[in-house]
């Protein structure tokens, strides 16, 4: 036990009461069914997922405590074994959960590697400052192209451990491919952010899919294109309370931000 | 290979989902209460009734500890109105049958009254807006007023099932409920066919295709059919999709449109 656990038994902070459990627990469960439906990697949800932890962590103590105890006053308490199964499924119910939900992130980050890694650099730096310099180098090699985010501070929509794979994943996909086939490619064919002929090599998700979702508040309109669009306000059919429609992913985007739609 | 599983949840996620409804029980024995990580759980005393997950029900019930009560909608009769409803009422003809009403949302009896939506609150300050399976669909007695007729919740294939197979000794007439859970997956399965004619319209921008209604467990069988169809139509319609778009720009520019098109960059991320 550190500091760090003594400090956290002791000042429980607003994510400590029962009512709050049930809430996390509900939230938990509603972010993972969103990220299972998407083809995007949707923002992490650092608090929630600390709270989380942070609770896994306390009940595995509990049930360790329990078991402990069951080895010395075995007839002492009847409902023990069945207590003890409970919270073990109830605990392994959740761990499920939160394993399905990174796994899942991890899929989408790989898949879309280059994607995530461009999109992280270009918002926190010019974009064009990089595709200038890496073009004069005279010995480009596939891992030049690949951003450097270790400085960056807003990492939205991954996490920061998501981050740090992302950019050592991709670092020795690159050095893979030059040692195997794209050391022997021309010098200005070696980059794995190639635009050339205006047809991007960078493939992201796909945000046009459809989704199945439940609108949650009174009234939800479908907006029509993306919000990176210039006709991102205008909308199109309204969903009303209670209803389940299949749509865009990118029309209720913003209505799933605001906890509006939930998505099945 | 991180994560095989195809997008959208698949059928035993829903039904690890459906485990999460709470269901009444009578407990048989005496249980303290429990701190879950799914929520707190009651004392259970008997012969007094509890409110439980569904899972953990099913644990009790497997050990003979407890009887399930079955669910408000999960008897013959209710079923049979339901079934009657989906196959021979006039306004249901393409739709389903209409579902249990959210928190906050009119009676399908009072038509016209305005919904008002009722959130909470999330530590971190987000609202939040309950839904299946954390309503309390699948209890004994449902919190909806009782002049509500009997309605179908979200979970009700994988609830249904669940209960028929673990606790079939708990409900009245196992096998005439097992007969109208499938007659009735039968008619609505045959509607959730029929309505693919429609789906051209969830193709389009701010277009969309209502499903209102339909189970959790017709949706995740659908999932891949649905949306292969309508990716395809997509695919097929998106040029004539570009051509609107244009058009749609250009009456904008002639009306004295004066936004300004940020393409610095390739996609535009909302920060939540």
């Amino acid at each position: 036990m550190d500091i760090d656990d003594i400090l956290a038994s002791v000042d429980h902070g607003p994510g400590a009461s029962r009512e709050s459990a049930a809430l996390d627990h509900q939230l938990l469960t509603r972010f993972w069914v969103s990220e299972r439906a998407v083809t995007e990697v949707l923002p992490w949800p650092a608090p929630l997922m600390e709270r989380i932890m942070d609770r896994v962590r306390k009940q595995i103590e509990t049930i360790e405590d329990l078991a402990a105890s069951s080895d010395i006053l075995t007839t002492d308490n009847p409902n023990l074994n069945l207590r003890l199964s409970i919270l073990q499924t109830d605990l392994a119910r959740t761990q499920y959960i939160v394993r399905s939900l990174l796994r899942a992130r991890l899929a989408k980050i790989t898949k879309y590697s280059m994607h995530y890694l461009v999109h992280l650099a270009s918002r926190n730096k010019n974009p064009s400052e990089t595709q200038s310099t890496a073009s004069q180098n005279p010995n480009q090699q596939p891992a030049d192209s690949v951003p450097d985010i270790s400085s960056l501070t807003d990492l939205s929509p991954l996490s920061e451990s998501e981050a740090s794979f992302l950019h050592a994943h991709q670092t020795l996909l690159a050095g893979h491919y030059a040692s195997s086939f794209m050391g022997a490619f021309p010098r200005q064919l070696r980059r794995l952010d190639d635009n050339a002929g205006g047809t991007s090599m960078i493939q992201g998700p796909d945000l046009k899919e459809v989704v199945f979702v439940r609108c949650l508040g009174a009234e939800v309109p479908v907006v029509v294109g993306g919000e990176d669009e210039e006709d991102g306000d205008e909308t199109g059919v309204m969903m009303r309370m209670g209803d389940v429609w299949v749509v865009r992913w990118e029309g209720v985007k913003a209505a799933w931000g605001k906890g509006e739609v939930e998505l099945l | 290979m991180a994560f095989p599983l195809p997008r959208g949840v698949t059928a035993s996620e829903i039904a690890f989902l459906a485990e999460m409804e709470t269901v009444t029980i009578v407990p048989r024995q005496r249980l303290e209460g429990l701190e879950l990580l799914g929520g707190p759980v009651e004392p259970l005393v008997p012969p007094r009734r509890a409110s439980l997950p569904l899972w953990l029900a099913l644990l009790l019930k497997r050990q003979r500890r407890a009887n399930i009560i079955p669910p408000a909608w999960l008897h013959p009769e209710p079923l049979a109105l339901i079934l009657e409803v989906e196959s021979q009422h006039q306004d249901y003809k393409n739709a389903f049958s209409p579902p249990p009403p959210l928190p906050g949302q009119p009676s399908i009896l009072d038509q016209g009254a305005l919904p008002t939506a009722r959130p909470q609150y999330t530590p971190d300050g987000n609202r939040y807006y309950a839904a299946p399976p954390f309503l309390p669909q699948n209890t004994a007695q449902p919190v909806a007023s009782s002049r509500d007729p009997p309605s179908l919740p979200f979970h009700w294939v994988e609830v249904g099932n669940l209960l028929l197979e673990a606790a079939s000794d708990d409900l009245m007439d196992p096998d005439q409920i097992r007969r109208l859970l499938k007659d009735l997956r039968e008619v609505r399965m045959a509607k959730m066919r029929s309505g693919i004619d429609v789906l051209d319209a969830a193709a389009t921008g701010g277009g969309g295709v209502a499903l209102t209604g339909v189970g959790s467990m017709e949706l995740g069988e659908e999932r891949g059919f649905v949306t292969g169809v309508v990716d395809g139509l997509r695919r097929i319609g998106s040029s004539k999709e570009q051509a609107r778009r244009e058009q749609m720009a250009e009456q904008r520019a002639n009306g004295g449109y004066n936004g300004t098109q940020d393409d610095d960059e390739e996609e535009d991320y909302m920060e939540f």
